[in-house]
C-alpha cells in the first residue's frame, strides 16, 4: 500500500512529441513534476503549452515517448492498453469542459456508468449513485436527461460520475470553461470540498485565474516547462 | 418564377456536390434500389418471355379441336369418326386440290435429358400428317430434311435440340423399342413448336398402339370469324362434344397459368424489397439533410425559400433512385435478357423460352425505383424545408 | 442499469432510424422464411419418400401406360414387400379449373402401402374395400369442397369417358383419412380400379404406374434390375426408380425453384446488409466522442466491441423476429389458395431456427466494422484533444 507521504504523481524526465505532417512538434522535453497526495493543483498556461497533453498523460489516455510517469503508484509507461483501462476505472475521475454526458441516459444512469466496470450489485450501485449525486447537490435530478439540465447541473453530474467509483485522483480539463461566474464558483466549491473533506487529489487545467484561486497552488506551464507559483494561504 | 428555379438549382447543386461525403450510404441506397429493380425485372421478363413464346405460337385462323374439358392436348382424345366429321365441317379452308386443310395429331411425351442439369425431363413428341407443318407459321428446315411418311424418322425443333441432349442431326434415339433417326432440325418462328419433336402420324399411331384415334385436330379456317361457325357445328352434333377454339386462344390459356404465377410471385417480392430499400433511402436522405443543416440554414438566412430546400432534397433522392433503377434495368438486360430456360408447360412437357425484357417492363422497373425515391425523399425534404434557421446555423 | 440497457438506449437514440432499419430487416427475414418454407414444401415429396419405396414407370415417359398384368408379375418378384398400382384419373369437379387429384388404385394394397403416411380408421378401410363405387377422400379435400361422408359427388375426367359417352362418374364418399406425418398431403381422392376399368370406354386394362416397397433398402437394386429386366424388349418397357428420385426429377421439371429462391433471398439480404451495415457505421461514427468518454472512464476495448455488436444483434433480432411472425401470418393466409401446388406449406421449425441463427450472423456482420472501429478508437483523437 501507498503511504500518505508517497507522491500521487511523479514524472521524471518525460518527453512527448507529435508529428504533424512532416513537422515534429516537441511538447515536453525532459519534464519533471511531483504532486503529493491530497494536493489541489491548478495548471495554467497559454494555448499550446501542453496543458491538455499533460492531463491526457496523467490519465493514461495518451502515452509518453520516453521518461517515467508514475501515477497513484503505477508506472503508466509500463502498462498495456487493457491494464490502463482497468487502472483508469479504479483510480481516475475525469471532468471535461463540455461535460460529455451520454444524451440518452438519465443523470443517475450517467453517474452509474463507471460502476458497470465494477463487481458491485444493483443495490450497492444505486446507493453509490445517490451518494455521489448528493455530494454535488443534485439528489433531486436523478431522472433528468442532460438536455433537461443547465450547464452547471450537467457539470455537477459529470463530477458525480467522476467520483462515484471513489478514485484518488481527479483530472479536470477547463471544468468551468463553459460556465458563467456564479455557476463556475459553485462547481469549483464542490471541487474544493472534494479535495478538503474527501482527500481527493485534483489536477485542474484552466485558463481562468479566478478558478485557479480555488486550488492550493498553481503551476504555470510554458513551452513544456513549469514555473511554480505557490499561492498565498 | 425564375428566382425559384435558380434557388432550386443552387440547392440541388449543393446537395449533389456534397454526395461524396455520404458516398457509401448513398451507394448502398443506389445498389439496393438496383437490386429491387433487378429482381422485379427478372421475374417480369421471365413471365413475358414464357407468355410470348407460347401465346405468339397461336394463330387466329387456326382452329384447335379437343375433347371437351380436356384443357390441354395431352389429355385429349378425338376418335376417328369425330375427325371425319370435323373435316367435313363448315368454315374450314380448302387446299388447292379441294381437300380441307386439317391435321389430326397425336401428342405424346417422351423422356429426354436436360443439358444444363442432366436431369430427366418430359418432351413433347407430336405425330402429324403431311398438312401439319403448313398449318404452322414459318416452319422451315434449318438442317437436314423433312421425315419421310411411313418411316421411323423424326425432325426436332431448334430450341429443343439446344436444351436437351441426344437430338443432333443423324443421331438415333430409342422410344418404345424402336430406333428413330433425327433427319432434320426445324425452326418455327421462335414459337413453342420449336420445343417439339415431330414424327409421321400413322407410324406413331401404330407404334404407340393408338390406331384410330388422335388427340387433337387442327384446321385452317376460311377466316378467323369462321371459328364460331365451326364451334356451333360441333355443339349441335351430339357425336362431337368437342371443344373448338382458336389456336391463339388455346395457347393464351396454356400460357396464362404459368406466367400469372411468375408475375404473382415477382410483384409482391419486388414490392416487399422496395419497402426494405425505402427504409434505406429514408435513412440516407435524413442523414443528407442532417449533414447539410448548416448549408441549408445559411441559404435560408440569406433569403432562400423553404421550397427550394424541399425540392433540392427530393431531387437528390429521385436522382439516387433513378441511378439505381437504371443500373438494375441494365443488370437485368445484361444478365437475363435472352437467357434460355425451360419449364413445364400445360401438357406436362417442357417448353423452352427466353427471358424477354421489353421497354414496357423497363418502364415499370424505373417507375418502382422512382416511387422508392419519391417516398424516400418526401419526408426528409419536408424536414429540410421546415428546419429552423437558427438551429441549423448554430448546431 | 446494465449493458443491455445501455445497448437499448443507444439503439433507440434515433427512433425513426432504428425503426426504419428494423422494417427493412423485417422484410428481408419475412422473404427468407416464406421462400424457404415454400421451397421446402415444394420439395416435400422428396423428403416424404422413404428409401425403400420404388416406382415402376413406362420407360418412354411417365404419362405412357403399362398393362395391368404387370401388377401381379412384379408383386411376385422376390424382395417386393408391398405393392399397388396407380391410374391417373385427371379429375375435375363441376368446372375444368376445379382440378381434383384423383387416382384409381387397388384399395386394399394402396392403404397398406400408405399406412405409414395416413391414418385409416378400421371402418373406413373396410368400406373402401367393400364399396365398388366408393371413393376415399383426404381430409383437406373434404374440407376444401365441404363434402361429407355419404355424399354422392359427380367427378368429371378430362381424359376418360364412360362407355355411355359421359365424361363424369358418380362416386359415393365412403370415408376420409388424415395425415400421419406433416409432409403427407391429404388433398387427394382414391377410387377402386375395378369399377373405373370396367366403366371407361378406352384404355382398358392399362395402368399408369406401380408403387412398391421393398423388403429392405439393400434389396432395391436387385428388385429394380429384376423388374426392368423382366420387361426388357417388350412393347411396354419399364424404368424403375426410387420414389425420391422420381419426385425430384418431376419437381425439377418446373425449373430450378431452389436457385430462384436463393437468388431472391440473396438479393434481399445483400440489399438490407448494405443499408444496415452502412447505417451502423454512420451511427457509431456519430458517437465517436461518447465512445472516447466511455474509454476514458475505463471501459476496455473488448467491452466497447461487445456494446456495439450487441446493438447490431439486438437490431437484427428486433427486426427479424417480427419478420418471422409476418412470414407465419402470410404462410397461413396463402396456404389454402396454394394447396394444389404446394400442399404442405408451413413455417417449419428448423427454418425458423435457421432464421434466428441468420439474424445473429447478420447482426455480427453489420456490427463488426463499426465495432472494430470503436474498439480501436484512439481516445485523444475521439475527444478532439490533441
Amino acid at each position: 500500500m501507498l503511504s500518505p507521504t508517497d507522491p500521487m504523481i511523479d514524472i521524471v524526465d518525460l518527453c512527448k512529441r507529435f508529428t504533424k505532417g512532416k513537422e515534429t512538434i516537441t511538447i515536453f522535453d525532459g519534464l519533471n513534476l511531483a504532486i503529493p497526495r491530497g494536493d489541489f493543483v491548478a495548471v495554467m498556461g497559454p494555448s499550446g503549452s501542453g496543458k491538455t497533453t499533460l492531463l491526457n498523460l496523467l490519465g493514461g489516455i495518451d502515452r509518453s515517448d520516453t521518461g517515467g510517469i508514475e501515477v497513484a503508484g503505477e508506472r503508466l509507461d509500463r502498462l498495456s492498453e487493457s491494464e490502463l483501462s482497468r487502472w483508469r476505472a479504479s483510480h481516475i475521475g475525469f471532468i471535461f469542459q463540455f461535460y460529455n454526458l451520454m444524451p440518452m441516459l438519465t443523470a443517475a444512469q450517467n453517474v452509474e456508468l463507471p460502476l458497470l466496470l465494477t463487481r458491485l450489485g444493483r443495490k450497492e450501485r444505486r446507493e453509490r449513485v445517490e451518494t455521489a449525486l448528493g455530494v454535488v447537490g443534485l439528489a433531486d435530478r436523478v431522472k433528468h436527461y442532460p438536455k433537461e439540465m443547465s450547464g452547471g447541473q450537467q457539470q455537477r453530474v459529470a463530477i458525480a460520475r467522476a467520483i462515484v467509483s471513489d478514485p484518488a485522483l481527479l483530472l479536470c480539463d477547463e471544468p468551468t470553461g463553459d460556465l458563467d461566474r456564479t455557476t463556475a464558483d459553485e462547481v469549483l466549491s464542490i471541487l474544493q470540498v472534494l479535495n478538503r473533506d474527501l482527500g481527493k487529489t485534483i489536477v485542474m487545467v484552466t485558463h481562468d485565474p479566478a478558478a485557479a484561486q480555488y486550488a492550493k497552488r498553481s503551476l504555470h506551464l510554458d513551452k513544456g516547462h513549469f514555473i511554480e507559483k505557490e499561492l498565498a494561504a | 418564377m425564375r428566382s425559384i428555379i435558380l434557388q432550386i438549382l443552387a440547392v440541388t447543386t449543393i446537395n449533389l456536390k456534397s454526395l461524396p461525403q455520404r458516398l457509401w450510404l448513398s451507394l448502398a441506397t443506389v445498389i439496393a434500389v438496383g437490386l429491387v429493380v433487378t429482381v422485379l425485372l427478372a421475374f417480369l421478363s421471365m413471365a413475358n418471355g414464357f407468355r410470348r413464346t407460347i401465346a405468339d405460337s397461336g394463330a387466329e385462323d387456326i382452329a384447335v379441336v379437343l375433347r371437351s374439358g380436356a384443357v390441354s392436348e395431352i389429355n385429349s382424345v378425338v376418335l376417328r369418326d369425330q375427325v371425319r366429321l370435323i373435316e367435313d365441317g363448315p368454315g374450314i379452308a380448302k387446299a388447292a386440290d379441294g381437300k380441307p386443310q386439317t391435321s389430326g395429331e397425336l401428342y405424346l411425351t417422351v423422356n429426354g435429358i436436360k443439358r444444363s442439369t442432366m436431369t430427366k425431363a418430359s418432351l413433347p413428341l407430336r405425330g402429324l400428317g403431311p398438312q401439319g407443318p403448313a398449318l404452322r407459321r414459318g416452319v422451315v428446315m434449318t438442317a437436314g430434311r423433312m421425315f419421310n411418311p411411313g418411316s421411323n424418322e423424326i425432325i426436332v425443333g431448334r430450341a429443343l435440340g439446344k436444351e436437351f441432349e441426344g437430338f443432333e442431326l443423324d443421331q438415333t434415339v430409342t422410344f418404345n423399342n424402336t430406333r428413330w433417326t433425327v433427319v432434320g432440325i426445324f425452326a418455327a418462328d421462335g414459337s413453342v413448336f420449336e420445343s417439339e419433336i415431330w414424327a409421321d402420324l400413322p407410324v406413331l399411331q401404330s407404334l404407340f398402339k393408338r390406331a384410330g384415334a388422335v388427340q387433337t385436330v387442327r384446321a385452317r379456317l376460311s377466316s378467323p370469324a369462321a371459328i364460331e361457325t365451326l364451334r356451333a357445328y360441333s355443339d349441335n352434333d351430339p357425336r362431337l362434344k368437342l371443344d373448338v377454339m382458336s389456336e391463339a386462344a388455346y395457347f393464351a390459356q396454356q400460357a396464362s397459368n404459368t406466367s400469372d404465377l411468375i408475375q404473382k410471385l415477382g410483384w409482391p417480392l419486388a414490392i416487399a424489397m422496395a419497402f426494405g430499400s425505402l427504409a434505406g433511402a429514408l435513412n440516407t436522405m435524413y442523414s443528407s439533410v442532417a449533414a447539410r443543416a448548416t448549408e441549408i440554414a445559411t441559404l435560408r438566412a440569406i433569403g432562400f425559400g423553404g421550397f427550394s430546400a424541399f425540392v433540392g432534397t427530393l431531387v437528390e433522392s429521385l436522382i439516387l433512385a433513378a441511378i439505381g433503377g437504371v443500373i438494375g434495368a441494365a443488370a437485368t438486360f445484361l444478365i437475363f435478357d435472352g437467357f434460355t430456360a425451360s419449364t413445364m408447360g400445360g401438357s406436362f412437357s417442357q417448353v423452352v423460352f427466353n427471358f424477354q425484357l421489353s421497354p414496357r417492363l423497363i418502364g415499370q422497373g424505373l417507375l418502382l425505383a422512382l416511387a422508392v425515391g419519391l417516398f424516400g425523399g418526401l419526408f426528409p425534404a419536408l424536414r429540410a424545408a421546415r428546419m429552423p434557421i437558427v438551429a441549423g446555423l448554430y448546431g | 442499469m446494465n449493458d443491455l440497457v445501455l445497448i437499448r438506449k443507444n439503439l433507440f437514440r434515433r427512433k425513426l432510424r432504428a425503426v426504419l432499419m428494423m422494417v427493412s430487416i423485417l422484410i428481408a427475414f419475412a422473404i427468407f422464411a416464406v421462400l424457404a418454407s415454400f421451397e421446402r414444401a415444394f420439395n416435400a415429396g422428396q423428403d416424404r419418400a422413404t428409401p425403400d419405396r420404388l416406382v415402376v414407370l413406362n420407360k418412354i415417359n411417365f404419362t405412357q401406360p403399362l398393362p395391368i398384368s404387370y401388377y401381379n408379375r412384379v408383386a411376385a418378384i422376390d424382395g417386393v414387400a408391398q405393392i399397388t398400382h396407380f391410374s391417373w384419373f385427371g379429375g375435375y369437379y363441376q368446372e375444368p379449373r376445379n382440378f381434383i387429384a384423383a387416382f384409381a388404385v387397388d384399395p386394399e394394397n394402396w392403404m397398406k402401402l400408405r399406412d405409414s403416411d395416413f391414418v385409416f380408421p378400421p371402418e373406413v378401410r373396410a368400406a373402401f374395400i367393400r364399396e365398388r363405387t366408393g371413393v376415399l377422400v383426404g381430409a383437406r379435400m373434404m374440407e376444401k369442397w365441404g363434402w361429407k361422408i355419404g355424399d354422392h359427388i359427380p367427378i368429371s375426367s378430362s381424359i376418360w369417358s364412360q362407355k355411355n359417352g359421359s365424361h363424369a362418374w358418380d362416386f359415393i364418399i365412403v370415408g376420409s383419412f388424415t395425415a400421419r406425418i406433416p409432409q403427407a398431403d391429404t388433398n387427394v381422392m382414391l377410387m377402386g380400379y375395378d369399377y373405373f376399368n370396367e366403366t371407361r370406354s378406352f384404355g382398358k386394362d392399362l395402368i399408369n404406374w406401380l408403387a412398391l416397397r421393398t423388403t429392405s433398402v439393400a434389396a432395391n437394386e436387385r428388385v429394380t434390375d429384376a423388374i426392368d429386366g423382366m420387361f426388357a424388349n417388350s412393347p411396354y418397357e419399364t424404368t424403375t426408380d426410387s420414389e425420391k428420385a422420381f419426385n425430384k426429377a418431376f419437381a425439377a421439371q418446373l425449373g430450378n425453384v431452389a436457385l430462384i429462391v436463393e437468388l431472391v433471398v440473396g438479393a434481399a439480404f445483400v440489399t438490407i446488409l448494405m443499408i444496415v451495415g452502412n447505417t451502423m457505421v454512420m451511427t457509431v461514427r456519430e458517437r465517436t466522442r461518447e465512445i472516447g468518454v466511455l474509454k476514458t472512464l475505463g471501459f476496455p476495448g473488448g467491452r466497447i466491441l461487445r456494446l456495439v455488436l450487441g446493438e447490431s444483434i439486438l437490431l437484427a433480432l428486433l427486426g427479424g423476429l417480427p419478420g418471422l411472425c409476418v412470414a407465419l401470418l402470410l404462410i397461413t393466409r396463402v396456404r389454402d389458395s396454394l394447396m394444389s401446388f404446394v400442399p404442405t406449406l408451413s413455417l417449419y421449425p428448423d427454418i425458423a431456427a435457421a432464421a434466428v441463427g441468420l439474424m445473429v450472423v447478420f447482426g455480427i456482420i453489420t456490427g463488426l466494422v463499426p465495432a472494430l472501429n470503436a474498439m480501436r478508437l484512439n481516445i485523444v483523437t475521439a475527444l478532439g484533444r490533441s
